[in-house]
């Protein structure tokens, strides 16, 4: 199981993955709000949505985890 | 290889001469030949540490500076070696010395004549005001050497020291490097890592085992992810030996030979026609929206090689060497496609370091600026980031080279200051028409300045759109930096190579008069 986590202190604005979906290295799967700006967070590798781990307009720390993804599913 | 046969050749066919001359001859043949016998490659490397010397110059360039010298003898009564190969050669036709730890040697192990041998070529290098080349390939201070290994080493560092305001100095890391043979690196310029064959620790696993308890591998102790990535030791992570050397010639060739030397101007290269064309359209209409700023650098610089430094640690925060006009330059830019483009203490060191490297041999330093500022908070202070931002103006200050600054978007509060401004000594500073320049952006200030009249409002959030409106054009926008004349000159996003090309060509003229 891998992470796509905040590289940046920062609100979580948007959460663009739901559970099931399939994403690809690189993909956006969430959105933070932090000094005034719309900081992406992309997943490490390619696979399967398997748990959104933070609210909307929660605060996370840099290294929080965001969203798990499963790579073995990956299609 | 076929020369040494033929010596040897007449070396067998003359034994039963006793002429003084063929005696000399054959007993240098057979030094000659215990001296390339030893070195072989060991463990994951490809080459010995004569080969790497080659491969990094010019074809057969390459000479070696007290080839014969030994630290003493094996049971068999040939000679060890000193431990390293160390010499000259050129580089794009240019004189460099290149030190080689020989890990064939006690695994390059740094003892009192090998130490004495480096310290001779590194005085040579500095003298001569030719840049050297570490090849790193050493377990660190040689054991039964005792205090005269560690005496040697601290020489080693001297001289390290002392070369910095003389030449530059280049350290590839291709084995496990302990102790010295990480601090050495420390003390140059450059460090480039070969991917899962590099480390760098002041000790390894089995020390730390010992010490702490920790249970960990060499490369987590010191891989180049580690440095590369997280640490910031290293600058540059390749996957072979052969691309370390294309990395370091590439580097040599944006660089003068010693401080005050001649810079590397070759014939000017237009910019991407296609990137200078998508200038004007790169930046967002959404001042929140990231982008990549490569994209505007493609539309400035000379379309040729260029070379990113440290591309994955602090990565808010672009530098790299490339040309414009033919001239040799480095580059500073926010990277608003990580993390936003901020500063933070990390990012603050980087910047630092690089500026005050491109000051010290006269390289001209280009500023891109995007910055939201520096980012707050309770964990960037603790880690210090006054003292790391404040290394940021010391370096722009200090630095004499022609510096040249463009606000891309946006530049507030102390970060406006850091990113190259006039205050610090910008020769020429720009500000592309559409962006902003203020103490803090526009969403802060109106909370910071209209407090009151928002609490009372009725619709806040419409009242504070129209007054972060108003705010941009009476305080953020460029014109008025311009019209104080704190920015030269507010110019379109595709003019900005002219200007460039213009302003630098101004201020190296005094170099050919």
């Amino acid at each position: 199981m891998i992470e796509a986590c905040a590289d940046i202190v920062g609100n979580v604005w948007k959460i663009t993955a739901r559970v099931g979906d399939q994403v690809a290295k690189g993909d956006t799967v969430a959105v933070l709000e932090s000094m005034k700006m719309e900081i992406p967070v992309v997943a490490p590798a390619g696979g399967h949505v398997s748990g959104i781990l933070v609210e909307l307009n929660q605060i996370v720390q840099e290294g929080d985890a965001l969203v798990e993804i499963d790579p073995t599913a990956s299609a | 290889m076929t020369q040494l046969d033929a010596t040897q050749h007449q070396v067998d066919t003359a034994a039963d001469d006793l002429d003084p001359a063929d005696h000399q001859r054959q007993v240098l043949t057979q030094h000659r030949a215990a001296r390339f016998a030893r070195i072989e490659p060991k463990g994951k490397r490809v080459h010995t540490a004569r080969e790497r010397a080659e491969l990094l110059f010019d074809e057969d360039t390459f000479v070696e500076m007290t080839p014969l010298r030994t630290a003493g003898t094996r049971p068999d009564g040939t000679p060890t070696g000193s431990g390293v190969v160390a010499g000259w050669g050129l580089v794009d036709g240019r004189p460099v010395v290149a030190i080689c730890h020989d890990a064939a040697v006690a695994s390059g192990a740094i003892g009192a004549v090998m130490a004495d041998a480096i310290q001779a070529a590194q005085r040579f290098a500095i003298d001569r005001g030719y840049p050297i080349v570490y090849v790193n390939d050493s377990g660190g201070a040689r054991v039964p050497d005792g205090i005269f290994a560690l005496h040697g080493c601290g020489g080693i560092f001297a001289l390290n020291v002392l070369a910095q305001q003389k030449i530059p100095q280049i350290s590839l890391i291709l084995g496990p490097c302990a102790g010295a043979a990480a601090y050495s690196p420390a003390l140059t310029d450059w460090t480039i890592m070969v991917k899962g064959q590099g480390q760098m620790f002041l000790t390894g696993p089995d020390i730390v085992k010992a010490a702490t308890g920790e249970d960990a591998s060499a490369e987590d102790i010191g891989g180049s992810q580690v440095h590369t990535v997280t640490s910031g030791v290293a600058h540059l992570e390749v996957e072979t030996e052969d691309e370390a050397f294309e990395s370091t010639r590439l580097l040599l060739s944006f660089l003068p030979s010693r401080k005050g030397g001649r810079q590397t101007v070759q014939g000017a290269v237009p910019a991407n026609p296609g990137a200078v064309e998508r200038l004007p359209q790169i930046v967002p209409e959404k001042s929140s929206v990231v982008f990549d700023m490569n994209a505007v650098l493609d539309g400035v610089l000379d379309n040729g090689a260029r070379l990113e430094l440290m591309p994955e640690h602090a990565p808010s925060i672009l530098t790299l060497f490339g040309r414009l006009d033919g001239r040799p330059v480095g580059v500073v830019a926010n990277q608003p496609a990580a993390r936003g483009g901020i500063l933070d203490s990390k990012a603050s060191v980087k910047l630092a370091r690089f500026v005050e490297f491109c000051g010290r041999f006269d390289l001209p330093v280009l500023t891109f600026v995007d910055v939201p500022g520096f980012l707050p908070g309770t964990v960037e202070e603790g880690r210090g980031v006054i003292t790391h931002g404040a290394k940021v103006l010391k370096a722009y200050v200090e630095t004499t080279s022609p510096k040249l600054t463009v606000v891309v978007r946006k530049a507030f509060g102390g970060a406006y200051i850091a990113m190259g401004s006039a205050s610090l000594g910008a020769h020429v500073t720009w500000a592309w028409s559409g962006s902003e320049i203020a103490v803090m952006g526009p969403g802060g200030a109106v909370a910071l300045l209209n407090r009151r009249e928002l609490a009372a409002a009725d619709d806040p959030e419409r009242l504070r759109t129209e007054l972060a409106a108003t705010y941009r054009e009476e305080v953020a926008r460029p014109y008025l930096a311009a019209e104080a004349g704190i920015v030269d000159d507010v110019i379109h996003p595709e003019e900005t190579r002219d200007r460039m090309v213009r302003a630098l060509r101004m201020l190296t003229a005094g170099e050919s008069a």
